[in-house]
């Protein structure tokens, strides 16, 4: 019985460590008002170009606070093709993906995460399943946004692909919040199995309150070739010495001059064409801006009333 | 005597028979069996030139073009908030009192595709939707089949025609863009102008009066509907992307013949190649109709439909026209379903809320779905 | 499967809604089509008016909007900015004019070039022709803005609206 007990404790200590951490994450991201105390004092006088100064300031800080939310909210923008567009089905969706939220809580994490989803299958016993590993991929627009965990479960190489907004998921877990340098980890299939294998029963780790995403600067060695992919051509950041494992011979084969292509990224009508343009960045993220931080508010009282019951006495 | 004998001669029964025949192939009528018509380049000579230059539009004082602003708002003002977006100018809309019946066939709509969408069943089963708007739709004229005259050119039977026409049209726009005749095609009805016209056999009974608006939910969801619309214009492919065909290696002393499709005919007697072989030619921009499709959702508010599926022609952003499914297993008869008829006046029928679903798909608003075990 | 990338932020083109990079045939294929651009985008910024294939006009159109655009927002003395305007501009003297004379000379605008049809002359090569200038130049103005008020359909237009005017008072 004893033990029974320490471990309902030791859950609830969890829970309530947990309710903190999601807390502290939140103030990161999302815009609190706090009511200032009013000044006795008389207001003093201000030119207009002054205010005006003044009030363009206020406007900036404002956009940028909405333009940041384009990294923790990134599946909000839509697709970026001019041909797929379209306002009223972009607004819809973004309704149906709000409504989803308010179900289900969909945290911040980022491709080099350590997540855990919870999610309901027919076909599992207990007709519930519990995966964990690291997020190797994040992609897809509105509803159909996705993404990859992988992890090593019994010396053998899982990955397991879920929509963010699948109603079968009951609750992903953010075990470990960072970043690595790359946008996809796809090289971890080429890497040795220690740089993808995680305990499945880890615990939650904190970070101070408004703390940046920390990023992981980790270099990861490939295993000898054969490979998936020809790495040398991908640039990846995260790979250790490439070229170093290649054969003279496979160097003259993969054809890096030819691949190598530096005037891409001052291509500013290419960069145009891959992104979603400010105005439009604003207009969506300030309709949902104010659902979000209402959400946020509810589930912060909701779990406040959920963990702070008393433990009823056992046997 | 010369006669006779050629007479008797020509009266042989067995001269079919006995004469040496030589070998002869029939050959098929090509127009009867091909499979894909050449697309029309022409436009038909019989439709009214609708769009209007718009070359000197700019030599316009600017508070001439505010007056012609003003005088189109006077002339097609807002409308309440029930019927779509533009309201017929001082038209009572008469509202029919006939009921359903089986064998009655009722209008269609037209309706702009805007996207595609994953939503889930409560199986946790994936499905792809089709969001289909319907934008703006009014009646612009009825013909009964008395004086309904389409082109045929092959008559079947001699009993007139049971079905009269009815026209639709969507996307009202501002007059100034069309010419005169044009316009006045929608003077009967006291509609604006339409960018969108499409026709729909109806049968008499379902006739509309002109000027009544068409919204999302003359449909019911669950409902199967046809929908016809033009398919991607692809431009000259080959077989591999048009047909299908699998190509030829990539190697093994495989030379410039990797997309190619292969022999087209066979030798010997024939010596041609068959009528309706499949080649490389012309690919999309026809009119192909997607039989069958199952409404799973509709919002009455901006007049949206879910389609399941995501084959429905057109690329986003196109018009296609939605009507009761043809097919016997899938009509409102079989499933037992009555329809609005003629179509759903917000007056007269119940009152609808702005969500509409079928049961078996998940409603996002509803908690995250759960499998119990079953106890046996 | 389609995502908007989220690394760089861009202002919405002002000149048209639907944009969609031109291959501009060149044989040294995506390298030189870059090339091409960098001369026509230093050239505009030199001359502030030239004369080129429409094509080409309306390509290098795109690009010097959204240069000027990014270089203004993100101020002369960001790294990114000097980078970009070492990679398109290539006379050195026209980087010190534009961070010097052009970013302050457009820092309330929205847009920054105008294009123009040219028509051709016949006979001669018959490929469309454009003028490509920045705003707010020196030289006289390519089309006159002034609306021909004595035009017909503008006198039957303002006298109708009198007409009408009299008509709604009346009533």
């Amino acid at each position: 019985m004893a033990m029974s007990v320490r471990v309902r404790l030791g859950s609830q200590f969890r829970n309530i460590m947990r309710v903190c951490f999601h807390e502290n994450r939140h103030m990161s991201t999302a815009e609190i008002v706090v009511e200032k105390s009013e000044n006795p004092k008389e207001p003093e006088r201000i030119s207009l170009e002054e205010q005006q100064r003044l009030n363009d300031i206020a406007k900036n800080e404002r956009m940028e606070k909405l333009l940041n939310m384009r990294f923790a909210y990134q599946e909000f923008l839509p697709d970026p093709n001019p041909k797929n567009r379209n306002t009223l089905k972009e607004r819809l969706e973004r309704r149906d993906m709000l409504a989803r939220r308010s179900n289900v809580e969909i945290p911040e994490f980022y491709v080099g995460s350590l997540v855990a989803v919870m999610h309901s299958d027919p076909h599992a016993p207990g007709k519930n399943n519990r995966f964990m590993g690291i997020c190797i991929q994040k992609i897809g627009a509105g509803l159909r946004a996705s993404f990859i965990l992988r992890n090593f479960i019994d010396g053998e190489g899982v990955e397991i692909n879920f929509d963010m907004y699948d109603p079968t998921i009951q609750r992903i877990d953010v075990i470990r919040l960072e970043k690595r340098l790359d946008e996809e980890l796809f090289y971890l299939r080429d890497a040795p199995p220690e740089y993808s294998t995680f305990p499945v029963d880890m615990e939650p780790e904190y970070q101070p309150e408004g703390s940046a995403v920390p990023v992981n600067e980790i270099k990861v060695p490939l295993k000898p070739l054969p490979w998936l992919v020809k790495w040398e051509r991908m640039g990846m950041k995260g790979i250790r010495d490439v070229t170093s494992m290649l054969t003279e011979k496979r160097l003259r084969m993969s054809k890096l001059k030819q691949f190598n292509k530096p005037w891409e990224k001052y291509d500013l009508l290419k960069m145009y064409s891959e992104t979603i343009p400010i105005e439009d960045q604003v207009e969506i993220f300030s309709e949902i801006q104010e659902k979000l931080h209402e959400l946020e508010q509810h589930r912060y009282k909701m779990k406040r009333s959920r963990n702070f019951v008393k433990p009823t006495k056992m046997g | 005597m010369t006669t006779l004998l050629k007479v008797l001669y020509g009266f042989n029964p067995l001269k079919s028979f006995l004469t040496p025949k030589p070998d002869f192939l029939e050959i098929t009528c090509r127009s009867k069996h091909r499979i894909l018509p050449k697309p029309k380049k022409r436009f038909p000579p019989w439709l009214i030139k609708s769009t209007r230059s718009t070359r000197y539009e700019d030599e316009l004082t600017s508070e001439n073009k505010t007056f012609l602003k003003q005088l189109v708002q006077e002339k097609y003002p807002r409308p309440e908030s029930g019927y779509g977006s533009y309201s017929p100018l001082n038209l009572n809309i008469v509202e029919s009192a006939v009921e359903w019946s089986p064998s009655y066939q009722r209008a269609g709509l037209i309706a702009r595709k805007i996207g595609v969408y994953p939503m889930w069943m409560k199986d946790g089963r994936k499905v792809l939707t089709t969001l289909f708007q319907v934008a703006d739709n009014h009646v612009i004229k009825y013909q009964p089949p008395e004086t309904y005259k389409p082109m045929i050119t092959k008559r079947k039977t001699s009993l007139p025609p049971s079905k009269g026409s009815l026209i639709i049209g969507a996307d009202s726009a501002d007059p100034q863009l069309f010419t005169k005749e044009y316009c006045g095609l929608f003077e009967e009805s006291g509609v604006m102008p339409k960018r969108l016209l499409a026709r729909f056999h109806v049968s008499p009974e379902a006739a509309l009066q002109p000027g009544t608006p068409l919204l999302a939910s003359h449909f019911k969801v669950g409902q199967y509907v046809d929908i016809r619309g033009k398919t991607i214009n692809r431009g000259f492919q080959g077989v591999m992307k048009r047909w299908g065909f699998h190509g030829m290696p990539a190697s093994h002393g495989v030379t410039k013949t990797h997309r190619r499709p292969g022999n087209i005919g066979s030798g010997g007697k024939k010596a041609r190649v068959m009528p309706g072989t499949k080649m490389p030619g012309h690919m999309g921009n026809r009119y192909r109709v997607l039989k069958a499709q199952r409404i799973v959702r509709i919002n009455t508010k901006y007049n949206v439909l879910w389609v399941l599926g995501s084959a429905s022609p057109g690329e986003c952003n196109s018009c296609v026209q939605i009507f009761d499914t043809v097919l016997p297993l899938k009509n409102c008869n079989y499933l037992k379903q009555t329809p609005y008829f003629p179509t759903y006046y917000p007056g007269r029928d119940e009152e609808l809320p702005e969500e509409l679903m079928v049961d078996d798909l998940h409603n996002f608003n509803d908690p995250t779905i759960m499998f119990t075990e079953d106890e046996e | 499967m389609n995502q908007a990338k989220i690394l760089n932020l861009v202002a919405k083109l002002k000149h048209t809604n639907n944009i969609k990079p031109r291959k501009l045939k060149n044989y040294r294929g995506p390298e030189g089509r870059i090339a091409m651009l960098q001369k026509s985008l230093t050239a505009l910024l030199k001359y502030e008016r030239i004369e080129l294939n429409f094509n080409r006009a309306d390509e290098t159109r795109a690009y010097a909007e959204i240069f000027m655009s990014q270089i203004a927002k993100q101020g002369s003395q960001n790294q990114k900015s000097i980078d970009m305007a070492n990679f398109w501009i290539l006379e050195n003297q026209i980087i010190y004019k534009l961070f010097n004379v052009l970013v302050p000379r457009f820092s309330n605008d929205v847009s920054y070039t105008n294009l123009y049809h040219h028509p051709n002359v016949y006979p001669g090569i018959l490929r469309p022709k454009a003028i490509l200038e920045l705003k707010n130049n020196s030289f006289p103005k390519v089309s006159s803005s002034i609306k021909n008020q004595s035009s017909v359909e503008n006198i039957l237009l303002k006298e109708s609206h009198k007409r009408h005017f009299i008509d709604v008072i009346t009533q």
